[in-house]
């Protein structure tokens, strides 16, 4: 009995050794009540020629730490548009820039955002976190401490990249189909050609240069641009009667319509009907199908303002203007945007007082900012103004406009 | 470039040699060449190449390719000193980089200097002229360890059996220099690559023993170089046969970089053997992620290879057609083949290896070549060179056409040398 005893407990503890410890996951990689702790390791030489050429997306070696665990031989480059930065680069980390078939948490890739235009440090993370709230497909973000060969280089945000994996997160699978074999674009700003959605020509050219294939790479032109540059003849060469029909087989409409009602209420003054045109998404065509999807990205110049106007280039770009002149659309954005002040009214302060909170310390310790305390405070207090002033504009606008009866608090 | 091709044609077609002793002023001696009294010559040279290329699959070359033209001189200052000047001309017509300019002493056998631009004692057939070689390009070794051209003096001589040549140079040859543009910071100086130390001792070894005496002519040699290499992207890389794409990109070096070579040449009758095996490692001081050092990059090629004079003439350093085509016979007829390869990796060859530049272990990268080649010397100064080439790359990621493991391509050149 004895002997059965001893021999059960020897099992018990080889069980018990055997079982890994809990294995972590990219969600508590993006975890957004956690202010994480990245860790580079790359060589001096190195760290001193990115932040020297800065403006170059020239790869570079290093070690990642996380949480304990160590990803080596990773690439990574500065990064980025305006938020270029030498004293405090943007980083894209890759994971399999060097190795195929190397990945961390499921993950190939993420991005370091070095939070340079937004003052007050959340507008991005609040932003991405209110589209996911709005089921609009968006990355999953939170924040972290960045140290770079053992210093602290600063506060950033931790950002999923839009990839094929974060497709398959979010388009889910058919059976055993993971639905992230579709064409994946980002929108590639063209400095000094806004372009508003009209039609360039039959040549790809033109839409190749706008739309930077992320996946499919091999596969030809025809294939790859093909279909936008039909999309883009069909939006503007379609009459209304026919242009849901015709042009929503290329396009979720509904969706657009929701994506656009959304971004124009975290009045992002730099999105899809942005100052100077088309900026900042990603556009995805779902496997199998000729349907076109937007991805939020890049939301870091929203909440300009709480009296941002609710209709804002709304007649610039050809797509939006074409759609919103179905009534059953230009009905839908208005409704997306009474929804999206009903959702934001009992959860965006809130959310944003907690994140501000959570990267307090983080925040006042980053030396290499490129703007002081005081300015990040005078920013964290605007942005908590924000929420509250949000809600009863837009509650206000869209009563006034659909023609119901206005709330108290409106001017 | 026409006007070039037409009067090197006309000039080596319709030339017949002439003894340029007891002559003085202009004569032809194989060339132009101007006599200006016993022992003081001015030789006048030109070489060109003209390459047809088709490749299988098409990779992103032209078909024509102006592959060398150069104009020179050569000859001798008394019967002490001899010189040689030559430079490349570009397709436009305008004069590219120097190459050969030196001027050489060699009164005594034991001991000659030779000071100048010239090629490093280091690789049989990177020491062969660009128009003397069996096939039309060089092993993947001999182009890329081997370090070519540079300024600098060498001692060199005969002792017994065994020659020897010792040299120091600016830098480390054409080959071996800087391609990538350095990074340095504020305050630091632009640092160089080199100078370099080279050495190379050859010998007939089977001379002094009791062989056959057609072994007798083998010719053995080891050679050795070293030099200092800066901190950056400075390491040899792996290029492919056409040299326009990596099979490896350079890594991040510092500290030494040393060459390993041994060679063999054995030219019996018609026939020709030659063989190469040398080895780069290059320091990587201080160059991991976190500043610590890595193991050696090391670079191996090898090539072997062997050519038969098909019209019978014998196989040494100056094949002369015994029936040359203007002179009522066909020229001479060579066939040859050769094989080799070149692989970069590091020392370190266990653990995860990955591509990137502070990497150990490296992940290795080999490109394997067939050579297989017919030429036709028309006369002692025109050939026609047909080369099939057949390339391999280990690594097919990192192949001329990514995905692509294997590569055919055939060449013909036109060259004209005298």
């Amino acid at each position: 009995m004895r002997l059965l005893r001893r021999c059960a407990l020897a099992v018990a503890v080889a069980v018990c050794a055997a079982v890994p410890a809990a294995a972590q996951t990219s969600d508590e990689f993006f975890n957004p009540d956690v202010i994480q702790r990245v860790e580079l390791w790359m060589n001096a030489a190195d760290w001193s020629k990115l932040k020297a050429a800065f403006q170059e997306n020239t790869y570079y070696p290093a070690d990642v730490v996380w949480n304990g665990q160590t990803v080596r031989n990773v690439g990574i480059r500065s990064r980025g548009l305006g938020s270029r930065s030498g004293t405090k680069p943007g980083l894209r980390v890759d994971f399999d820039r060097y190795s195929s078939s190397q990945t961390f948490l499921g993950l190939k890739s993420f991005v370091l955002d070095n939070l340079t235009q937004d003052l007050s440090g959340v507008k991005e993370t609040v932003a991405m976190r209110f589209f996911a709230r709005m089921g609009i497909p968006a990355p999953r973000e939170t924040h972290t401490r960045l140290y770079v060969n053992g210093a602290y280089a600063g506060l950033y945000a931790l950002v999923e990249s839009v990839d094929k994996t974060m497709m398959g997160r979010v388009f889910g699978s058919i059976g055993d189909d993971v639905q992230n074999d579709g064409y994946l674009f980002e929108y590639n700003y063209v400095i000094g050609s806004p372009w508003r959605f009209g039609y360039e020509g039959a040549n790809l050219d033109a839409y190749k240069q706008r739309f930077d294939i992320k996946t499919n790479e091999s596969k030809s032109d025809s294939t790859i641009w093909g279909p936008i540059e039909e999309l883009v003849r069909l939006v503007n060469t379609t009459a209304s009667a026919s242009f849901e029909q015709t042009v929503g087989a290329a396009i979720d409409l509904a969706a657009f319509v929701r994506y656009l009602a959304v971004q124009n209420f975290v009045a992002q003054n730099d999105g899809f009907n942005g100052y100077d045109g088309m900026n900042n998404f990603y556009f995805y065509r779902l496997e199998n199908s000729a349907t076109h999807v937007f991805i939020a990205w890049d939301e870091d110049n929203a909440f300009l303002s709480p009296d941002f106007n609710i209709t804002t280039r709304l007649d610039d770009n050809i797509l939006t203007r074409n759609t919103m002149q179905l009534p059953a659309f230009n009905s839908h954005y208005f409704s997306v945007m009474q929804e999206a002040a009903t959702s934001a009214s009992d959860w965006l302060q809130g959310e944003t007082q907690r994140q501000l909170l959570m990267i307090a310390d983080a925040m006042q310790a980053d030396t290499v900012k490129p703007y002081t305390n005081a300015e990040h405070a005078t920013a964290r207090d605007t942005m908590l103004a924000f929420g509250p002033a949000r809600v009863t504009f837009v509650r206000c606008e869209v009563a006034k406009t659909v023609g119901t009866t206005r709330p108290a608090g409106c001017q | 470039m026409r006007k070039i091709l037409w009067t090197a044609l006309i000039l080596a077609a319709g030339a017949t040699s002439a003894g340029a002793q007891d002559r003085r002023g202009l004569v032809w001696d194989d060339r132009p060449t101007i006599v200006f009294g016993k022992d003081v010559t001015l030789g006048i040279r030109g070489k060109l190449q003209l390459d047809w290329r088709q490749f299988d699959p098409q990779i992103d070359e032209d078909t024509f390719d102006f592959r060398a033209a150069r104009v020179g001189l050569k000859g001798d200052l008394t019967k002490h000193f001899d010189y040689e000047i030559e430079r490349a001309v570009e397709q436009e017509g305008r004069f590219g980089e120097w190459k050969d300019v030196y001027l050489n002493w060699s009164t005594f056998d034991v001991l000659r200097v030779k000071a100048g631009r010239f090629k490093l004692p280091f690789g049989l057939e990177q020491n062969t002229g660009v128009t003397d070689l069996d096939f039309a390009y060089r092993s993947l070794a001999s182009s890329t360890i081997a370090p070519g051209r540079d300024r600098g003096v060498m001692l060199y001589g005969e002792l017994g059996r065994l020659d020897y040549e010792l040299g120091v140079f600016d830098d480390d040859g054409d080959n071996g220099e800087l391609k990538e543009p350095q990074f340095v910071e504020e305050g630091e100086d632009l640092k160089g690559v080199g100078p370099s130390f080279a050495a190379r001792l050859t010998g007939d070894l089977f001379r002094a023993l009791p062989v056959p005496d057609k072994l007798k002519s083998a010719n053995f040699g080891i050679a050795y170089t070293n030099a200092s290499v800066p901190e950056g992207l400075n390491s040899l890389r792996g290029q492919s046969v056409w040299g326009t794409e990596d099979f490896f990109e350079p890594v991040y070096v510092n500290g030494r970089r040393q060459r390993f070579g041994a060679q063999f040449d054995w030219t019996p009758g018609p026939t020709g053997l030659k063989a190469e095996w040398m080895q780069s490692r290059e320091q990587r001081l201080g160059q991991s992620n976190r500043n610590e050092d890595l193991s050696d990059f090391v670079g191996t090629g090898w090539y072997v290879s062997g050519t038969w004079f098909v019209t019978g003439e014998d196989k040494d350093d100056n094949v002369n057609p015994r029936n040359p085509i203007f002179q009522g016979g066909i020229g001479a007829i060579e066939l040859g083949a050769r094989y080799d390869e070149l692989e970069f990796s590091s020392a370190t060859k266990t653990g995860t290896a990955f591509t990137n530049p502070r990497a150990d272990p490296l992940l290795a990268n080999t490109d394997r070549v067939w050579t297989f080649g017919v030429n036709w010397m028309l006369n002692r100064w025109v050939r026609v060179i047909t080369n099939a080439i057949h390339e391999e790359f280990a690594d097919a990621s990192r192949s001329p056409d990514p995905g692509i493991s294997s590569f055919w391509s055939g060449l013909l050149r036109l060259q004209v040398a005298f």
